[in-house]
Order: structure tokens, then C-alpha cells, then sequence
């Protein structure tokens, strides 16, 4: 059975401008694999990370045939159900950390509060797991990081904190919204691998949310390709060079290339017939 | 000659009471209409550099010429006609409160540069954006339309030299790719020369003739080209940022 069953999604916003349907009926099955979810700004791939933890806030409207995890029917689930969900079983990693980490609370301070409140954790077994989910993103310096605030840490670092953070808990399911783009290609290859051992090693499903297709290629199992709250492709990582959809091609082609040819690079066209 | 030529520059920043030494000692030259890429990770000093060169970071020591001229301390108004500065993200370098109209009016009205209006127009034009747009707020434009009027913003002087800070860093793939393109129009249709920062090598490998690589504040290695294509790194960080850029990952 898959761990997470998605059918015909659909997120949608009652703006003064009318309705705006952000996400238009996605359907996908995860089980403990790594899905990428590819497309702009605006396409709807954080929208269907966040409908998944029903983490989107009135005028906004979740809709599906069906959302299940793990057996359990998502949208019929309480919130206090929800609640229990979060966090132990469904982890979500964001984007960046300067926004997402508490500025005015040491690291060490937030990396333990779910384990206090949560779990009911002495504050000397709290401590330990810290350092020790610290020491398992492969940050060298452990006892440092516990005493630092998020601004004194380098972008690499505090998502590096920020992925340990949710991991605590061990969850069944990683949901990470672009959780590279803030970070340069050195760091980001170290994060994405230590992401990779992660999911592996503990059996997770992923969800990796990028606008970075190469990135989501090299890393995922499997990519759907969004547009426009849509589905345009679904496929195997290892095909997306063969992808078929004029939209994914775009997206592959307008991407500079080392040693490639210095003409300009091909736009998107989004006249097409698909584009509506 | 070279128009723009950097010898052996430092900046320093006092954090904290200790002393930050963000570039150390690096020298570069480029030529007119050259287009010069500087690469690394973030912190190796990259930005920094180019905010020296407008006076905007507390230089140590070396010396910064432009055209054989020695920078004068606080860029004044001659500099300002011959360089301008495209940052990088367009969220935060244009003005909320003001129009695009008086964006791009107002280095105009510094200058004393009159026939604003059909300026302005034209400024829009050259960089593809609808003339409606004149009068909107940036908050009424998507990321790529708000980094069209920062280079529209630059080119309003007509500089020679365009500083480009992470430029497209900030846009989606697509956007990205509009974005280079109409940079690299705009550089071949008025000559200019451009001195360009990224984390991302293919960018800067589309861009450029000649790459400076930078790590903790000091020039690594320097490539043209076709040794970048070729992957003829000599040093060790070099050939790890080829190995890691996304570009190569697809590859591999």
C-alpha cells in the first residue's frame, strides 16, 4: 500500500479578483520513494506540499477525492488528529532558514522544545538528542551550534539545523520545499547528500518540491512536472532527457550549459495549446 | 590598457572589534567590452569587490582604476555616468513607494539630463517592457519584470561599464533565461563592458569570456572559456565548483 494517495487535488483562493485556483486536480501515489515536484513560481508545487499537511489557511480551500496517509483519510481527519500527524509522522522542511528558524531563540533552545513538549524529555536526554540530530547533518561542531543564534549561523548550517529539527522525530514522510535554492552549489550538493543518506537509511518518503530541474533529476526517483496548478508530465528521473511535454523540454533548454553554444537561450513558449 | 584594472585590493570590515579581511589581495584586468564572470561560494568575497568599485565597501588597501583614472573616495557623478550597478534581488533594490517613472527619472533629474519622457519610454522599450508599466508600483511587477527595470534603471547614465550582482539568482529558470538574453543584447548593441558575479558556473560560462574563481576572499585560478568547457582546472576548488554545478549533475 502507498503512503501517501492523492487524488484529483485542488487548492483554491476567494480573492476580491475572483477565485483563484492555485492547484487544478493532482493526483499522485508516493511510497517510501522520492518524488520531485518541478515548476515556477506560481505552479502550484508548494501549494500541493503544503495541502498534504492541510497547512493552508482560510479564504484557502482544500478539495480532493481522496488524500490518504498511511490509511488514514486526511481531509476527513480533525485537527487535532492533524496535529498529531505533523511533525511525528509528516515533516516539512522550508525554504529558507533565515525566515523559518525563531531569530531570538538559540538554536539548541528550539531544537529541543518539541522534545520537552512532546515527548516529555529530561532536559540532559533532550540535550543529547540534539547534538546527536546535529551530528547526523554532519555539523562538526555541535555543542557551538546549540549556543548560537540563526543569524550567526551561514545559510548552509541553518538549513542543515532546520533538516535535523524535523527529523527528530523520525517522520514517514519529508516534505522539503526547495530546500537548496537558498544555498550555493557546494553547500547545496553536501545538504542534498546528506538528505539522500538520510531518507535512505531511515526508509522515508520524500517529497522534494524545486523550481531546479536538474537538481530534482539527479536526486529523486520520480518527477512530476507542474504548470499552472496542473500535472503537465509525469516520469522516471533517469527519462527526463527523453520528457515529451514541450513544457518540460522548455524548461530543460533555457538552462545555460557549461561549453554551450553562446546563442541566446530558448524561451518558454506558454501560448500553446497545453498552456490553458 | 585595460578599462577596468584592480590591483592587489583588500577589504576590510570591523565586525565585532575584530578585524573581517573579506578580499585579500586579488588583482584583475578587463578589457573594454569584455565580459569578466567572478565565481565562488558565498563569502568568498565576490560582491564585495564589486561594491569596492562604487565606494561601497572600506578598502584596505591596493588600488581600483578605471580607464588608467584612480577612483576618487565616494563615487561622484562622473563615475556614476560610467558605471552602474544591477543587484540582486530585484525585491529589494527597487523603491517601494516610488513609480517606475521615477525610478528611472530620477538619475535623469540628478544629471540634469533633460527630454525625460521620451527617455524613460524608450529605457522601457529597450529592455521589453510594455510602456503601461510606467506608472505602476514595483510591487505590481513579477520578479523578472522588476529585474528588467533595475538594468533599464542602470542604463538610463548610458554607462560603459554594467556591475552585475547575481542578477538572475532570484528568477525562475525561464525568467532567467529571458533575463541573459536581453543582457547580452544589450551588451552587444551599445559595447558595453560587464563585470558579472554568480554562484553558478554555467551562468557565467554563458556570459563571459574570462572567469576569476574566489574562495575566502583570495582569487583561486583564473579561466577563459574554453578551459572552463574543457574542465582544465588546476586547482582542486575550481574543478570541485565545476563537479558540483547542477549543470554537470545531470551529466554524471
Amino acid at each position: 500500500m502507498s503512503l501517501l494517495s492523492v487524488k484529483n487535488l485542488r487548492v483554491s483562493f476567494d480573492t476580491e479578483a475572483g477565485l483563484v485556483e492555485a492547484v487544478r486536480g493532482v493526483s499522485f501515489e508516493l511510497g517510501r520513494e522520492r518524488l520531485g515536484i518541478v515548476g515556477e513560481s506560481g505552479s502550484g508545487k508548494t501549494m500541493t506540499g503544503r495541502a498534504v499537511l492541510r497547512l493552508i489557511r482560510p479564504p484557502g480551500r482544500i478539495e480532493a477525492d481522496r488524500m490518504a496517509f498511511d490509511g488514514q483519510d486526511l481531509m476527513r481527519a480533525t485537527e487535532r488528529e492533524m496535529r498529531a500527524l505533523r511533525g511525528p509522522r509528516i515533516a516539512m522542511v522550508m525554504q529558507d532558514p533565515k525566515y523559518s528558524l525563531n531569530p531570538v531563540m538559540k538554536v539548541g533552545a528550539q531544537l529541543m522544545e518539541g522534545l520537552r513538549q512532546r515527548d516529555r524529555l529530561s532536559r540532559m536526554e533532550a540535550h543529547d538528542k540534539a547534538i546527536a540530530a546535529l551530528e547526523a547533518v554532519q555539523i562538526r561542531d555541535p555543542g557551538r551550534v546549540m549556543e548560537a543564534y540563526p543569524h550567526e549561523l551561514s545559510g548552509g548550517m541553518g538549513q542543515r539545523v532546520m533538516i535535523a529539527m524535523m527529523l527528530i522525530p523520525n517522520p514517514d514522510l519529508l516534505i522539503a520545499d526547495e530546500p537548496t535554492s537558498a544555498l550555493d552549489v557546494t553547500v547545496q550538493a553536501e545538504v542534498l547528500a546528506i538528505l539522500d543518506g538520510l531518507v535512505r537509511n531511515r526508509g522515508m518518503g520524500l517529497i522534494f518540491i524545486s523550481h531546479d530541474l536538474r537538481l530534482v533529476a539527479r536526486f529523486c526517483d520520480r518527477v512530476l512536472v507542474m504548470y499552472k496548478g496542473k500535472v503537465v508530465e509525469e516520469l522516471a528521473a533517469q527519462d527526463l532527457m527523453q520528457a515529451k511535454h514541450p513544457y518540460t523540454q522548455g524548461l530543460l533548454n533555457c538552462l545555460p550549459r557549461i561549453g554551450g553554444p553562446r546563442q541566446p537561450l530558448p524561451g518558454l513558449d506558454r501560448n500553446a495549446d497545453w498552456a490553458v | 590598457m585595460a578599462l577596468i584594472e584592480i590591483d592587489n585590493l583588500s577589504v576590510t570590515f570591523l565586525s565585532k572589534g575584530h578585524r573581517v579581511l573579506a578580499v585579500k589581495d586579488v588583482s584583475l584586468a578587463v578589457e573594454a567590452r569584455e565580459s569578466f564572470g567572478l565565481v565562488g561560494e558565498s563569502g568568498s568575497g565576490k560582491s564585495t569587490i564589486l561594491r569596492a568599485i562604487c565606494g561601497l565597501a572600506p578598502v584596505s588597501g591596493g588600488a581600483i582604476r578605471i580607464d588608467g583614472q584612480p577612483l576618487d573616495r565616494g563615487a561622484g557623478k562622473g563615475f556614476a555616468r560610467r558605471v552602474q550597478m544591477v543587484f540582486q534581488d530585484p525585491y529589494a533594490s527597487l523603491h517601494p513607494r516610488h513609480t517606475i517613472d521615477r525610478t528611472l527619472s530620477e538619475p535623469l533629474a540628478i544629471h540634469g539630463i533633460g527630454d525625460t519622457d521620451a527617455r524613460v519610454m524608450r529605457a522601457l522599450d529597450d529592455v521589453g517592457l510594455p510602456r503601461s508599466f510606467r506608472f505602476r508600483f514595483p510591487h505590481q511587477l513579477s520578479g523578472g519584470q522588476r529585474q528588467r527595470v533595475a538594468i533599464a534603471r542602470a542604463l538610463m547614465l548610458e554607462p560603459e561599464i554594467l556591475l552585475l550582482d547575481e542578477p538572475t539568482s532570484a528568477l525562475d529558470a525561464s525568467v532567467q533565461a529571458e533575463t541573459l538574453n536581453l543582457l547580452n543584447r544589450l551588451r552587444a548593441e551599445r559595447g558595453l563592458t560587464f563585470l558579472m558575479v554568480s554562484h553558478d558556473l554555467a551562468v557565467i560560462d554563458h556570459m563571459c569570456d574570462r572567469i576569476l574563481v574566489m574562495q575566502h576572499g583570495q582569487a583561486v585560478e583564473e579561466l577563459t572559456r574554453d578551459q572552463l568547457a574543457g574542465a582544465q582546472m588546476k586547482t582542486d576548488y575550481a574543478r570541485s565548483l565545476f563537479a558540483a554545478s547542477a549543470d554537470r549533475m545531470l551529466a554524471g
